[in-house]
């Protein structure tokens, strides 16, 4: 022991102004959480090939539209039924503007572009049976659709997640009211609410986006319930509220940021099955009414004759399957990115 | 337990009856009831709302249509087929919906069942990628495009299986649409079992059992398989529900005489009566299934319901 003693000055009692500081742990090197859920979002392929086929349709509806002098209400009597046909592939004998066609004699192989004297006119998708172009509806479609599905998802992902949060953080009885209305909820299938929403309302966007809300938030309550009831114990929360938090600063600034991860992931699954049911919607005529049209509608319109002209229902088929797909994808890789430790599914 | 599956007797009696509700509120919103679609002078009018009670109060008159409907007299169709009893419609159709979705349910279970094992017990090799290939397709496709794609390739094309139902033929016409129905679920348990199954083999029960000396064969079935089959169970539920959307659309493209045929039909021709009284039976059903989805597992499982009485 030495017999030094210190001697406290004025000094030693000053403010330090160091807020800046005081978040940052200088004993390890910061692991930035965002970079490492990037790196590893990034080291699973299937997941980036979702991701990149997700933009492209993105970017494709966003200006598919456009590319050409079509537009997805205009229809051309003379130009109905025709088969796809693109100028730099014609050489190659694909899409040349031919289709086979059964008749009572066999399988013709027709090509209305030159019967019809249509020598320069290209439809990269071919026309409907209204003549108007499968390109422009299509992407017209696909843009219609992303809006829904995403309005959904978002609006959901706040519903959702408010009520669980709520739920979770003040337990008790206000937990079980609000779990008891939740099971009542979930407990109407979902295909119930909205064709009966539907039937009452009038369809239209605004219409399917709202049927999609009032199904689609219990999945995203639950989760956020569920974090909620596994973090709310933690020393955080409780340092929070020990320096005076009120329940709703803990509630959206202490621990929603950390929830940030499954939600997102939530999120990314719920944009398919609101892509799904808007289809579905469409099929059994609820969706969008004409002539806007979705790509559950461009389906449905497909269907019709999908014997004689299968090329109509083929593009809006693969877009839907495609962006359900890099939906899936992209979902799974996020939510391995943001919890490695989680098992995957 | 008792206090368990009372508890979720209670909560399904209160959802259904929340439901009627709902549908109860619907019918009176609904335009174009049939008492004033006709040349009715006053005093007709007043007759036909004595004759059926129209002018009790609000509550008895949801009483009554609460024991109607559970009775199962579920009104009477408009459109459709004039003035037949809904159930009258709904007796033939029914049996078919049920046979179709459980075919659909019962294949792809097995097949995911068993190509999720495969997937596990295979772990990255070429044989997991297929499985995992396939059933993320199985999981992201909708149902009807499967139906499509069957419809045009079996149906239209090599002229395996009638592209259009055939009350004559019922076994070989509910094949495509029983296999379209049972990818989603097929794809989903084979996802589910592949993750549980990796859990199970690299517990160390298993590893217990095999320093025990047991052969591969006891080892996969009645340690592994086993305890990754419980928390199959509750993925069930959901699939039901998916099942229910998608057999409406696959109904109506292979022209089933079902029920989910019956509902579009409705929907497409306003007949409100219908919508209503189907809308009451598939949820009948759904809560039915979720209670006995639920109860099964809180057997399995002893954690799952002692959490819940814990609550």
């Amino acid at each position: 022991m030495s017999d030094v003693t210190y001697v406290p000055t004025q000094e030693d009692f000053k403010l330090k102004n160091n807020s800046e500081e005081l978040g940052l742990d200088s004993n390890y090197a910061s692991q930035n959480f965002w970079k490492e859920v990037l790196i590893r979002f990034f080291h699973k392929k299937s997941a980036v090939v979702g991701l990149i086929l997700i933009l492209l349709i993105i970017l494709f509806a966003a200006i598919g539209p456009g590319m050409n002098d079509y537009t997805y209400e205009g229809m051309i009597q003379e130009e109905k039924n025709l088969a796809p046909r693109v100028s730099w592939l014609e050489g190659l004998g694909i899409f040349d503007g031919s289709e086979t066609v059964s008749t009572s004699v066999g399988d013709v192989q027709v090509n209305k572009y030159e019967e019809g004297g249509l020598t320069d006119v290209y439809y990269w998708f071919g026309s409907d049976i209204y003549g108007r172009d499968l390109w422009t509806r299509c992407w017209e479609g696909t843009r219609v659709s992303l809006i829904i599905a995403i309005a959904a998802a978002l609006i959901d992902m706040i519903i959702g997640m408010s009520y669980g949060l709520i739920s979770g953080f003040f337990g008790g009885k206000v937990d079980m009211v609000m779990q008891r209305i939740l099971e009542i909820c979930n407990g109407i299938p979902r295909l119930v609410i909205v064709t009966l929403l539907l039937l009452i309302l009038k369809p239209g966007m605004l219409t399917i986006i709202f049927a999609l809300l009032l199904t689609e938030w219990v999945g995203m309550s639950r989760i956020a319930r569920a974090e909620m009831l596994k973090l709310k114990e933690q020393e955080f929360v409780l340092a929070s509220r020990t320096l005076g938090a009120g329940s709703f600063f803990i509630i959206f600034k202490e621990v929603l940021p950390n929830i940030v991860g499954p939600v997102i992931t939530q999120v990314m699954f719920s944009i398919p099955t609101a892509i799904f049911t808007e289809a579905f919607l469409s099929f059994v005529g609820l969706g969008i009414p004409v002539p806007r049209c979705s790509l559950g509608s461009l389906i449905s319109d497909g269907y019709n004759s999908f014997t004689t002209h299968p090329y109509q229902i083929i593009p809006p088929i693969i877009i839907m399957a495609l962006l359900m797909l890099s939906f899936n994808l992209l979902g799974d890789g996020l939510r391995e990115a943001f919890d490695p430790k989680m098992k995957e599914m | 337990m008792k206090k368990y599956i009372l508890k979720r007797v209670l909560t399904s009696i209160g959802t259904l009856l929340a439901i009627i509700l709902i549908l109860f509120i619907l019918m009176r919103l609904m335009p174009g009831s049939p008492f004033n679609d006709e040349k009715l002078t006053d005093d007709q009018r007043v007759a036909l709302y004595e004759k059926y009670g129209l002018d009790d109060p609000i509550v008895i008159q949801f009483g009554r249509y609460v024991v109607n409907m559970c009775k199962g007299d579920l009104g009477v169709s408009y459109k459709i087929s004039k003035n037949t009893p809904i159930s009258q419609l709904i007796e033939s159709r029914l049996p078919i919906s049920i046979g179709i979705g459980f075919y659909a349910v019962f294949r792809g279970a097995i097949i995911g069942l068993i190509l999720g094992v495969i997937a596990a017990l295979k772990r990255d090799t070429i044989l997991d990628t297929i499985c995992t290939i396939i059933s993320v397709i199985g999981v992201s496709v909708p149902s009807y495009v499967f139906a499509l794609g069957l419809s045009y390739t079996m149906g239209y094309k090599w002229k395996w299986f009638p592209m259009l139902y055939d009350s004559a033929d019922a076994f070989n016409s509910s094949i495509m649409p029983s296999i379209a129905l049972s990818m989603f679920t097929m794809a989903s348990i084979a996802r589910f079992t592949r993750t549980e199954m990796i859990e199970v083999l690299g517990s160390e029960y298993m590893l217990l059992a095999e320093s025990k000396g047991l052969s591969g064969r006891k080892l996969l079935f009645s340690h592994a398989l086993r305890n990754a089959l419980i928390p199959i169970i509750t993925v069930l539920a959901p699939l039901i529900v998916d099942l229910m959307t998608g057999s409406l659309v696959v109904e109506k493209i292979f022209a089933i005489p079902g029920v989910g045929s019956l509902l579009v039909n409705a929907i497409q021709s306003n007949d409100y009566n219908v919508v209503i009284a189907l809308s009451f039976i598939y949820s009948a059903l759904y809560i039915a299934i979720m209670l006995v989805v639920d109860i099964l597992y809180g057997i399995i499982d002893p954690r799952i319901r002692l959490g819940k009485e814990g609550e």
